[in-house]
């Protein structure tokens, strides 16, 4: 049954892989480190141009999973020496990450996250090897009206756990799916929503989409920072670089736990790293911390959060390479950027493609153990990063984005289109949106309409087919019941608690 | 009724949403051998965003903080200059063009002009390379560069 694992590793071995799985490492943690790129951005930025290196969909990959997982690990740097998380998933990790710093411990802290994000991320990538099959198994006997209902659910899923705000995450979501809509409609041929451009007729071009929704709406954004100066504080000195063993094993039990729950939350669609970030450190709080020191620059606080973001970034893997559903909204665009491919992720995918998915779970674990070797002792190298000006990476940002999309079809008018998607993601920001669920509800669009027309082509348009089996019964039920919980929950226990207010990456 | 940025966006998505509903009703068909085709499912997504967008327009939530007129106007001198550098990417070329835009970003995220000079020349001439030679890109070298050479 490990079978794809083994050819998986053998792919993953290969020179080019090896390297690639690097590069993504490096690239992602120096993305990930500078200041106001995320994962997201940083895969939206470097995904054109991994493109343009004509690499087979495995090892392309490899190269996007390694940014991911990198840029995950970079984010930390900001938060941990300027308070300024670099992503929503590394929020909770300014807690007790900053005040370590400012004890003179900022070299330690760095270590211990890197240590932590390696335990979190292994434990994670150990349930993805064993689970992910498995769910394969059960996701074979998927029918469309099945994949309707679960997409139905990872979206109700989404709504309640992701972002502020569930109306306007499910707005999101909507919007999402009506740009998906853009185009030639597969089933008939009439076109929807082109207003007679030719450009539009094959849809708005993934690439278009994400470099314009994160890229061009952040570059907008950095501006009201530069203006508020709110980012540009002194990094402190970095002390020791190392983490002594004593220090790494006072933290090994917050380690374990917050990776386990990091993954369960990971594996859940539309949950991502901030959501395991704050349900772990929360969780940490009330079982260890006995004499009130987390907050104040307790290493366990600290531990906690990382491991766990780490955890539920391989852990968000599980139901896109198993299901076609991604845990998160960078899972999204790995999605889109294997669609690109002409692989749609799902069941078949360990079967028909093990190359694929094995060779990604193999880099998974050759990628982790990398990051742990270059963020341990170049941890100093990285936060340098975080002094690069905001007048050399913007004007930075902005020759990747036009040159991303250039170099599609040698065309302008992408560039035009970027551009207006750009202010519509900068707008959706500034109203209070979480941008993951609009990416979600983009890449999912297609294939809700197509299943649910699949669907209702066999019944013959009878639409009890949709909640016939016992499986999309269950997810419909399972969809409704997380829609109304949060609403009733709070009435029976009259105790409301804190709600989460970052936006997901 | 309190004007909250919530409600105008409310009433700017029920717009849309009719938009989208009109739209799909006007489709033509020729012939479809399924059941559904391809109205049904942006209607019913048009009713969707119609009910969310009423349940804004109803509970708004906190007002954010817009920008100032200051910076509103260096956002709008920002998207200026990012739409003059799509128009001149293949009038003047790559280099060429994406050295002024850099020099003029860099200048509008508070660099001195010896700075974004230099950031420019670097920024465009390097990356000319990189995406040219490194990955194989082929960027537009611009009509007067062609003429004069």
């Amino acid at each position: 049954m490990f079978d794809f694992l083994i050819e998986g590793f053998g792919v993953a071995l290969s020179p080019l892989n090896l390297g690639l799985a690097f590069l993504g490492a490096l690239l992602g943690t120096l993305f990930g480190a500078l200041p106001g790129i995320g994962p997201i951005n940083g895969i939206a930025i470097l995904m054109p141009l991994a493109y343009t290196l004509g690499l087979p969909a495995e090892s392309a990959l490899i190269l996007l999973a390694g940014i991911y997982t990198g840029a995950e690990y970079g984010g930390r740097m900001s938060s941990i020496l300027l308070n300024v998380p670099g992503d929503a998933g590394a929020v909770m990790t300014t807690l007790d990450g900053h005040p370590l710093a400012k004890k003179g411990l900022a070299g330690p802290a760095l270590g211990l996250s890197a240590v932590s994000s390696f335990v979190g991320a292994t434990i994670a990538i150990l349930g993805l090897t064993l689970f992910a099959p498995l769910l394969a198994e059960v996701a074979v006997m998927f029918g469309p009206a099945e994949f309707f209902a679960l997409m139905v659910f990872a979206f109700a899923s989404m709504s309640v756990m992701m972002g502020k705000d569930p109306v306007k995450t499910a707005i999101g979501a909507v919007l999402g799916v009506l740009l998906a809509t853009v185009g030639v409609d597969s089933g008939t041929g009439v076109l929807r929503y082109t207003f007679g451009m030719p450009e539009l007729y094959d849809g708005i071009d993934f690439v278009v989409m994400i470099i314009g929704l994160f890229a061009i709406s952040e570059i907008l954004l950095m501006l009201e920072h530069a203006n508020r100066k709110d980012a540009d504080g002194d990094i402190p000195p970095l002390g020791r670089v190392f983490v002594s063993l004593k220090e790494v094993l006072y933290c090994k039990g917050a380690m374990g736990r917050s990776g386990l729950l990091g993954f369960i939350i990971g594996v859940l669609p539309g949950t991502g790293a901030s959501v395991a970030g704050a349900v772990s450190y929360t969780t940490e709080k009330r079982l260890s911390d006995k004499e009130g020191t987390f907050g104040s620059g307790d290493m366990r606080g600290l531990a906690a959060p990382e491991a766990a973001n780490n955890a539920s970034a391989a852990g968000s893997f599980v139901p896109m390479l198993t299901l076609g559903i991604p845990g998160s909204g960078t899972t999204a665009v790995l999605l889109g950027a294997l669609m690109l491919y002409n692989i749609t992720p799902g069941p078949m995918l360990f079967t028909e493609r093990p190359e694929v998915a094995g060779g990604l779970i193999a880099s998974l674990y050759i990628g982790n153990l990398v990051l742990l070797a270059l963020n341990l002792p170049l941890a100093g190298v990285f936060a340098r990063v975080l002094t690069i000006p905001r007048w050399v990476l913007v004007p930075a940002i902005a020759l990747l984005a036009f040159v991303g999309v250039y170099q599609l079809h040698s065309d302008l008018t992408a560039i035009y289109l970027m551009l207006i998607i750009g202010v519509f993601g900068y707008l959706l920001r500034k109203l209070g949106f979480s941008l993951a669920p609009v990416i979600l509800g983009y890449v999912l669009g297609g294939l809700m309409e197509q299943n649910l027309r699949r669907a209702l082509s066999i019944s013959g348009g009878d639409v009890g087919i949709l909640w016939q089996s016992g499986i999309s019964l269950g997810l419909w039920l399972a969809a409704a019941a997380l829609l109304v919980l949060p609403w009733l929950l709070p009435k029976l226990l009259a105790g409301n608690a804190p709600r989460e207010d970052v936006e997901d990456g | 009724m309190r004007i909250a940025a919530d409600r105008l966006l409310g009433l700017a998505l029920i717009g849309l949403a009719a938009f989208v509903a009109v739209q799909a009703v006007q489709l033509e068909v020729p012939f479809s051998y399924e059941p559904v085709g391809p109205k049904a499912f942006p209607l019913g997504l048009s009713i969707l965003l119609a009910g969310l967008a009423l349940a804004l327009v109803f509970k708004p939530g906190a007002d954010g903080d817009w920008p100032h007129r200051a910076l509103a106007v260096k956002l709008l001198l920002v998207l200026g200059l990012l739409l003059a550098y799509a128009m001149l990417f293949t009038r003047l070329g790559y280099m060429p063009a994406s050295l002024l835009a850099v020099v003029a970003l860099a200048r509008l995220f508070d660099a001195s002009w010896l700075q974004a000079l230099i950031a420019g020349a670097l920024l465009a001439v390097g990356s000319y390379f990189l995406f040219t030679s490194g990955l194989g890109i082929a960027l537009p070298t611009g009509r007067w560069l062609g003429a004069v050479l």
